[in-house]
């Protein structure tokens, strides 16, 4: 029996057992090599009470070479495209061992989740809003959680959480520029439209 | 291997011409500084047999195993230095990417630090053992720096140490693996995950450096680990002996591989290490494999680029791939429509323009709508006014700086062509060669000229292709003055002039004539007349082989005064360019 093809088969199946840890590696079709992952937010961060999913290719030379992962829900992190859902990990690249699962690199990438890592950013424009205000990045980064990960407090709402800050502007909670709003404001179109457009590229 | 690989060897049997030039030799060549800077005097000063001309660098072709036992012999003086084993001296070596001084300056310093940053040694804090006491291992550890801290398995040898099969390898949960493997870290994993991880690294990723496959571990494989684990894959292991030896060469300044395909041979040029000497030398070499597989140690073009530096030649190549030059003559001959902004080229006719494209009509010297001329039709009045005056002096400099450009760049790619068309004449040459042997009564050995000659006409056509290059970057002064008329015909100075140019000419000419028993009388009569003519002193030529020969000696002198004379140029900082160059800024100060 191939080698990979066992051990991705002991590695869905150790995953299917262990309930615990709240993991879940599903197939996309038939084929064993890829995969959808599933992790709950990290409790104390921006992304608690969210559910990620993160899309799974298992390589040929699996597990020698890393296996290729990048969220498929949106997340506003410094470490991960807010546009591809790319994620700079250095376990995804040169830190790969062979030892490590598909399970402990989702492991890996919720405790990413929990400690950002700003200065290697995979989205500057996002580790530049965390670097400049800490309190405002969450708020946005709650929001995302919200609207994309189905976290708690649902829609516009979810600044509530944040206490003090009630009141924020919706603009910077959505992770937008400013001027960039602007422009479109200037165009004629109202702001909360702008916000809301900008924010669902999609029908979420 | 000498670095002597020039055509002199070419020349015994025409020697008589050698020799007349041998007695007017009065300065030792290689000995730069004392040669006359005066560019006409010094004809024929380097004698052919000459160990190394002015313009030819130092250099030696290794083949991989000679590289191999540069490696070994540093292996071996780090391991007689350090008291470890050889393998552990290679994985120092290469974590310093092969710098020796400094591994010895880190490793006297902090030994252990170093040792653990290069996997040959566990970090300080002990990893909690396993159930194994420490092995029985060992004749390195003795050896060891006594200053490096010891943990229990810092005991334990690099070599692979076999164990019973404890439990399933936790790679491929393959429970019918015996054989487990693991470095000195004593991560265990069974032998064939070993072999694929090692396979798939040399293989996929062409890395030489193997770790531990355990998470973040550093612990490195030493070569005897990865020539037990690879086992009876010769060929990866072959594989990975020459990556090895790329890295190697890669992190010595004086080490170059040889670009062409496949080929695996080295080159050593310690003149070129640096990158300031590149500005004084054109260091062209040649690796053992093959004559053919001749390239530039300090930069990556894979031909003889002399008489230019790298500098200079890696910019004119850039030039002439960019579109800049093709934006240049849209700049200099086209104007866009003012209304629709079509590009529109003017090859003739009145100002009055109407563009093909939106009908828009206007005048092609003001630019401005044609209505508005009025009854000065066909004489544009505005023509004067200060915006229209400084647009055409725009116009007129581009125009010549790309006439410039052009000039030489033509020059330069008809010499490129004629290069590659000699290429050709080879196989003709060969033909005419035995058709020689035919029609006169010419040995095999004596019709070899034609084809000696072709070489000849075949180097300095590349001589001459890239000194366009340099001219077109030599700043306007004495200098280039002198060396375009170094490079062609003036007939006053005829024989120091150095008609490189004509004469390869002449030679490619009579090389490409037809051959049959009258032309050979006449060639010959021809051939003598010029050789009369540009070296008078010299003995009748008794045979058409002598005359051809003699152009191309001839030819060849007059490409190596050119290659000297250059050289001399760069090292005693003769050459200013019209822009700054690489390595030239500070030299001019």
């Amino acid at each position: 029996m191939d080698a990979r093809l066992r051990r991705v088969n002991k590695e869905i199946a150790d995953c299917k057992n262990d309930k615990s840890s709240k993991i879940t590696i599903d197939l996309v079709d038939d084929s064993p090599f890829h995969l959808i992952g599933g992790f709950d937010g990290p409790e104390d961060t921006p992304y608690e009470g969210g559910r990620f999913q993160v899309d799974i290719a298992i390589p040929d030379n699996y597990p020698f070479q890393p296996v290729k992962m990048k969220f498929i829900t949106k997340v506003y992190h410094p470490n991960v495209s807010s546009a591809s859902g790319a994620i700079c990990l250095d376990i995804l690249k040169d830190a790969w061992s062979p030892v490590l699962t598909l399970k402990s690199t989702l492991i890996s990438l919720q405790s990413l989740l929990c400690s950002p890592e700003p200065r290697d950013p995979q989205d500057a424009e996002v580790a530049k809003h965390y670097m400049t205000s800490k309190s405002s990045f969450e708020d946005t980064a709650r929001y995302w959680t919200s609207v994309y990960a189905g976290g708690p407090g649902g829609g516009k709402n979810a600044a509530g959480k944040a206490g003090k800050a009630a009141e924020r502007d919706e603009i910077a909670m959505a992770g937008l520029d400013r001027a960039h709003v602007a422009q479109f404001e200037a165009l004629g179109f109202e702001r909360a439209k702008v916000v809301r457009i900008r924010c669902f590229p999609a029908p979420v | 291997m000498s670095s002597d690989y020039d055509v002199s060897d070419d020349e015994g049997e025409y020697y008589e011409y050698d020799d007349e030039d041998e007695e007017m030799v009065d300065v030792e060549d290689g000995s730069a500084s004392e040669i006359e800077v005066d560019g006409f005097g010094n004809d024929f000063k380097v004698g052919a047999r000459s160990d190394r001309k002015i313009y030819e660098v130092e250099f030696t072709a290794l083949s991989q195993p000679e590289v191999e036992r540069i490696m070994q012999a540093d292996i071996d003086h780090i391991s007689s230095i350090f008291g470890v084993e050889p393998p552990t001296a290679a994985l120092l070596l290469r974590h310093m990417i092969w710098n020796k001084e400094k591994l010895i300056e880190k490793y006297m310093d902090n030994a252990s630090a170093v040792a653990v940053a290069a996997g040959v040694e566990l970090p300080p804090p002990p990893k909690p053992s396993s159930s194994k006491a420490p092995a029985p291992g060992p004749q390195r550890n003795s050896r060891r720096s006594p200053s490096a801290p010891k943990s229990p398995k810092g005991k334990r040898a690099s070599p692979p140490a076999e164990e019973p099969a404890s439990d399933v390898c936790p790679i491929c949960f393959d429970d019918s693996q015996t054989a487990f493997l693991s470095l000195l870290c004593d991560h265990k994993f069974c032998a064939t995950c070993w072999k694929e991880y090692i396979v798939s690294k040399v293989r996929t990723e062409a890395e030489c450096t193997v770790a531990c496959m355990g998470e973040g571990c550093n612990v490195a494989a030493p070569d005897p680990f990865v020539d037990r684990a690879l086992g009876d894959d010769r060929e990866t292991w072959a594989r990975y002996q020459e990556l090895l030896v790329r890295q190697f060469v890669g992190c010595i300044p004086h080490l170059k591989f040889c670009p062409y395909p496949s080929c695996t041979y080295t080159v050593s040029c310690p003149s070129a290490a640096t990158k300031s000497s590149l500005a004084q030398i054109v260091p062209i070499v040649t690796c053992g494999a093959s004559n053919t597989h001749v390239f530039c140690f300090g930069c990556p073009i894979d031909a003889d680029h002399r008489p230019v530096v790298c500098a200079v030649a890696r910019m004119w190549m850039k030039k002439c791939q960019d579109d800049s030059e093709t934006a240049n003559w849209i700049k200099s001959n086209t104007k866009e429509c003012s209304k629709c902004m079509s590009t529109i080229e003017k090859n003739g006719g009145c100002n009055h323009m109407t563009c093909k494209k939106c009908k828009y009509e206007f005048c092609w010297v003001c630019m401005g709508p044609w209505s508005e001329h009025g009854t000065s039709w066909y004489s544009c009045n505005r023509y004067d006014e200060k915006a229209s005056v400084d647009a055409r002096d725009a116009q007129t400099k581009s125009r010549a700086s790309l006439e410039r450009y052009l000039h030489y760049y033509n020059r330069w790619a008809n010499h490129e062509q004629s290069a590659k068309l000699s290429m050709e004449l080879y196989t003709k040459t060969e033909k005419k060669m035995e058709e020689m042997q035919v029609t006169s009564e010419l040995t095999w050995i004596q019709v070899q000229f034609m084809k000696k000659a072709l070489d000849v006409v075949h180097k300095c056509r590349m001589t001459l292709k890239w000194t366009y290059a340099m001219a077109y970057y030599l700043a306007l002064g004495n200098e280039k003055e002198l060396f375009e008329d170094n490079q062609r015909a003036r007939p006053l100075t005829c024989r120091a002039s150095r008609d490189l140019e004509r004469a390869v000419e002449e030679l490619s000419e009579l090389i490409e004539a037809p051959i049959d028993p009258e032309t050979i009388m006449t060639l010959r009569q021809k051939v003598t007349d010029k050789t009369v003519s540009t070296a008078p002193t010299h003995p009748t030529p008794s045979s058409p082989a002598d005359a051809v020969a003699r152009t191309q000696v001839y030819v060849q002198k007059r490409n190596e005064i050119m290659l000297e004379d250059t050289a001399k140029g760069y090292l005693e900082g003769r050459w200013s360019w019209n822009m700054p160059v690489e390595g030239f800024d500070t030299d001019s100060d």
